[in-house]
């Protein structure tokens, strides 16, 4: 009987023999030369490079994010940011995350850029000004985790309702959210909003409009 | 219809009711609100394979002035609660609703804070189907329990002679027809599986 191997994502820093010799590595996502010219170009302000099944992550400062955005456009050809998102790493410092895709697409390489936000500021510039498809990207972590993207033009939330007033991906968000912070519609057309996301199971039983009490007038 | 049914007569005679609730339940319009993945085989159900024609009901209206049938087809969330329960009210009366799949019906394997746990926390659902997704035979069956329901349950005469709030009226049709009363027909009999 064969055995069956298991890759999995070490919490730990890789092996050297993870980090290269990985079966489902590919070389698309092995850029050392856009690595070291990103260090030549912004020295201190690359904090980490991070190498596991062949894939480069860079982390920046946040704070320099839209100029290497500029320069892995403009000077290296990654003129396509394929997504952008938030992450919540629950963590006393640099609680959040939030990444970059980005692909050069006349050299077929993707680059993963990350930068880390504190909690207390909870903010970090904007990239539409580089990539223009980064505005709903952003929306959307504005929406789930409550990020401020300085910069952006139009700050709404993507998802939910506007007057909503939590950030449904933080980690302290319950699964089934907070009951009456999204009411549901009335059950009657005269009635008013439902506020008990569970009415049907307390009791409650819409009817049919024949059979409503005819109303004042 | 041959001269044996109609007595000789050339003529029969029937109750408002029936006649109109027997036209109603052969002609629902379906007004399709495709939410999800349940969407994709609601409209197998009105394809030519499965071809809900034969059930009257092939006419999907995409209007709710036309429509006396909601098919709640996938899981609804809190924001669009709000539009499907304004196409709803919209619909003119008399109308029924289905909650097609699970997540329709309770939320399904979505529990989490975006979907509204089950579409009857603000709308007056008359059938469920369980199922992730149903087959289309099964939003069929759920077609034919509503027309089972408008032929016995809605009286034209009722509402004319005693307007809303009257009480619930006989039903007008038995699952089985029992021509002169008898009880004692039971299905084996129906069916011819039991002997005598
Ligand atoms: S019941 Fe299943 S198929 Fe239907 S909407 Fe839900 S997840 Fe999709």
């Amino acid at each position: 009987m064969s055995k069956l191997e298991f890759h999995f994502t070490p919490v730990d820093e890789p092996s050297e023999a993870e980090a290269t010799q990985n079966p489902h590595a590919k070389d698309t996502t092995f850029n050392p030369e856009v690595v070291q010219a990103l260090q030549t170009e912004f020295g201190e302000d690359v904090k980490e490079v991070f190498l596991y099944a062949n894939e480069h992550t860079v982390y920046v400062s946040k704070d320099r994010i839209v100029d290497v955005c500029r320069f892995l456009k403009e000077e290296q050809g990654f003129t396509y940011l394929v997504d952008l998102g938030g992450i919540d790493r629950f963590t006393d410092e640099d609680r959040y995350e939030v990444f970059y895709n980005l692909v050069n697409i006349k050299t077929s390489k993707r680059l993963r850029l990350k930068t880390r936000i504190d909690e207390e500021s909870g903010s970090l510039p904007s990239v539409t000004g580089v990539f223009r498809a980064a505005g709903w990207n952003e929306r959307e972590a504005f929406d789930m985790f409550g990020l401020h993207f300085e910069g952006h033009q139009d700050l709404r939330r993507m998802y939910m309702p506007e007057d909503f007033e939590y950030h449904p991906l933080r980690k302290e968000f319950p699964l089934l959210g907070v009951p009456g912070s999204l009411p549901l519609p009335p059950q009657t057309p005269e009635a008013g909003l439902t506020l008990d996301p569970f009415a049907a199971a307390h009791g409650s039983k819409p009817i049919k409009s024949y059979e409503e009490a005819a109303s004042e007038e | 219809m041959s001269d044996d049914i109609l007595g000789g007569e050339g003529f029969l005679t029937t109750r408002v009711d029936a006649v109109v609730n027997w036209a109603r339940s052969n002609s629902l319009m379906p007004m399709p609100m495709g939410l999800a993945c349940c969407a994709i085989e609601m409209m197998a159900f009105a394809a030519p394979k499965y071809d809900v024609a034969r059930f009257g009901s092939e006419a999907m209206r995409f209007s709710p002035r036309q429509a006396d049938l909601m098919i709640v087809a996938g899981w609804v969330s809190y924001k669009m609660a709000h539009a499907v329960r304004r196409v709803w009210d919209q619909m003119a009366d008399p109308k029924w609703c289905i909650a097609m799949g699970a997540c329709a019906s309770t939320g399904g394997m979505h529990r989490c804070y975006g979907v509204v746990q089950g579409c009857d926390n603000f709308l007056p659902v008359d059938v469920y189907i369980p199922g992730c997704p149903p087959r289309p035979e099964a939003v069929i069956h759920a077609l034919m329990d509503i027309q089972e329901k408008v032929r016995n349950q809605h009286s034209v005469a009722t509402d004319a002679h005693e307007g809303k709030g009257a009480a619930e009226p006989m039903p007008l049709r038995p699952r089985i027809l029992t021509p002169s009363g008898d009880s004692s027909i039971t299905p084996a009999r129906l069916y011819g599986t039991e002997e005598g």
